[in-house]
């Protein structure tokens, strides 16, 4: 009871100075705050992060200078320091730059069909109609579905004597393996696109409900056609959404290794030996642990590039205190 | 702008579009057209899955889409050929716990980085954002090191346990289900905490009693998304565990694997399998819709 009308109170004198200039607001709620500051509850996580992140991405750096392979794995500490041996190897005798040149082409083109059709099906459910609650719903079930499961029933569908292939040979067609040779590289491609674009539809359907409703009426008002409506008044609402969903798109493309394992395992055939998979089997099979690393870190800088692009683009603080903005 | 965007969706306001007529994007038969390929590009392989598992594995491999004859044989078949259970059963434990000791976590740490200041704070923000990017094969193989030191240190085993994956998991659900957590305490009203402060409530006393009843929606969405993140993990799991200790998705991709070559495909068992490891996933989302829809685009990463 007191704590309601201590509240209303409050309410009135925290409401009080907004409308002001907020800087002796800001002062006082530090006054109270910085007395007990209730930091420890950032160890748990932190200490967690601290442990199995940031140590780790340094034991990763430090593994990709050293020669460290199956016999060496147990006393790592003393293993021979190599410098940049592993990452000459990495870049000259193996796959890395033909993986670099598949998981990139692959990602971007799973990004540039999946963004039209994410958009594509934000645009159709904006309007309510009779069932449009279970088109939503069947949007997205291909984003439910675990990546793992999406992979083992595709590879399934896919087998030489699959439900696939037997379909497309009764209407005349011949299509051959899917799962390996040249074919599996749009195998993958495909089945990605079909388990990705959801995540596009769920980013431009945020960015369609920001559009005001003014805006579609001052449309109406103006008697646009639809499509002119669509590309000159409502696509620039979706521009930041749409840029945020072709970079994360790209990157959790790239970074997609469950879905190359389950399809095709590993060692994966040459056509789909993405970067996760090859940096995966030359750790997990040929127990080169040193090259593995050094091709990681490779990966990582790889993945920076879009990574520090978001992370510029990226508000980090709306709150109304402690933030330089 | 995409923030504002993001803040709004994850407190879920009430949809605008109140008259039909004039939010209309297109006209109604391109309309119809669209969304009929996308859900036929949906639903026909959605279908024949399910098809399949009420198939035999005989009928599946002579091509049927429609079964000639509907059983629930597979479905009782995976338990002992997949050995499905214990693989479910360590999936459920471990991401069961992760997603309820990482929504713990992350409301506490949400809590100091939304509400106080410090210095190093728009670090720890920005550190949330990039390490939900770090890939996971470059984590695997120093983490598998560093749990393989440990052990041997201490003398107990980590890898292979269901300890170690859960102590990975963990780590790595945090940034996100933090980002969750810190996007949702943002939409809080700050007033009934100061209220509370001027009633003499500690800082824990306004997190447990203040905090923690009104985010129910961003908690539940962050234990969630931390669950689905052990449920979904192959990489990991392939490496820490042993076979007593695997996870669903390790013992269906294992299934899977193997069936290549095989005198007969189990391809119907198999459908049923995928099915079953997809089914508690697919019921949570279902069940949280409203909340996760938000929470989705929140941190923009699955």
């Amino acid at each position: 009871m007191t704590s309601e009308i201590a509240g209303n109170t409050l309410r009135d004198e925290a409401t009080r100075p907004a409308g002001g200039p907020p800087a002796p607001q800001n002062k006082k709620r530090k006054g109270v705050t910085e007395r007990d500051r209730p930091l420890w509850l950032l160890a748990p996580g932190g200490l967690l992060i601290a442990v199995i992140i940031l140590i780790p991405l340094v034991l990763a750096l430090y593994m990709s200078l050293i020669d460290l392979d199956q016999y060496t794995l147990r006393k790592w500490l003393t293993t021979p320091f190599i410098g940049v041996e592993n990452f000459v190897e990495a870049l000259t005798k193996t796959d890395l730059l033909r993986s670099i040149w598949i998981s990139v082409s692959f990602a971007v083109v799973s990004t540039i069909v999946t963004v039209p059709l994410g958009v594509a099906a934000a645009v159709v459910t904006q309007n309510p109609y009779r069932g449009r609650a279970i088109v939503r719903a069947v949007f997205l079930i291909p984003y439910v579905l675990p990546s793992f499961v999406v992979a083992t029933v595709w590879r399934t569908m896919l087998q030489p004597d699959g439900i696939v292939n037997s379909v497309l040979h009764n209407v005349g067609i011949d299509p051959g393996l899917w799962l390996n040779g040249p074919m599996s590289y749009w195998t993958l491609i495909l089945v990605e696109i079909w388990a990705a674009w959801p995540f596009i539809y769920l980013l431009a359907l945020a960015g369609l409900q920001s559009v005001d409703h003014e805006v579609h009426e001052a449309a109406a008002i103006d008697g646009a056609l639809w499509w002119r409506k669509l590309r000159e008044v409502i696509f620039p609402y979706l521009k930041g959404p749409v840029s945020l969903a072709f970079l994360l798109g790209t990157l959790n493309h790239i970074n997609n290794f469950t879905l190359p394992f389950v399809l095709f395992g590993a060692p994966a055939p040459a056509d789909v030996n993405v970067l996760p998979i090859l940096v995966y089997v030359t750790s997990f099979q040929s127990f080169r642990f040193g090259l593995s690393a050094a091709m990681a870190v490779v990966s990582l800088i790889l993945i920076a590039i879009p990574l520090f692009i978001y992370l510029r683009a990226v508000k980090l603080d709306v709150s109304d205190d402690g933030g330089k903005k | 702008m995409s923030t504002q965007t993001r803040t709004r969706s994850a407190t879920r306001t009430p949809r605008k579009g109140r008259s039909a007529e004039v939010t209309r994007l297109m006209p109604t038969w391109l309309i119809a057209v669209l969304t009929t390929l996308l859900c036929v590009l949906v639903l026909v392989p959605v279908a024949y899955i399910f098809l399949a598992s009420l198939n035999s594995d005989v009928g599946v491999a002579r091509g049927e889409f429609w079964p000639s004859q509907f059983s629930l044989e597979s479905y009782t078949k995976i338990w002992r050929s997949v050995g499905l259970g214990k693989g479910i059963i360590n999936s459920l434990v471990v991401s069961g716990a992760v997603a309820v000791v990482s929504a713990l976590i992350a409301i506490g740490t949400a809590y100091v980085l939304v509400r106080f200041s410090f210095p190093g704070r728009l670090t720890m923000l920005r550190g949330l954002l990039g390490l939900q990017s770090i890939p996971g094969t470059l984590m695997l193989l120093p983490v598998f090191v560093l749990f393989a030191s440990i052990g041997a240190w201490v003398g107990i085993t980590i890898i292979g346990t269901l300890w170690g994956l859960f102590i990975a998991y963990l780590t790595f659900a945090l940034p996100f289900s933090t980002w969750v957590m810190v996007t949702y305490l943002r939409g809080l009203p700050r007033e009934l905490e100061e209220a509370a402060r001027i009633d003499g409530a500690s800082n824990m006393g306004i997190l447990f009693r203040i905090i923690v009843p009104l985010s129910w929606p961003g908690i539940v969405v962050s234990g969630i998304f931390a669950f689905l993140l052990g449920w979904n993990d192959v990489l990991f799991a392939s490496i820490f565990t042993k076979p007593n200790t695997a996870t669903a998705a390790i013992v269906l991709q294992v299934f899977s694997a193997s069936q290549e070559g095989g005198a007969i495909p189990v391809y119907s068992q198999m459908m049923a399998a995928a099915l079953v490891c997809a089914a508690p996933v697919v019921i949570l989302y279902f069940i949280f819709q409203r909340y996760l829809v938000g929470g989705l685009t929140a941190g923009g990463v699955k």
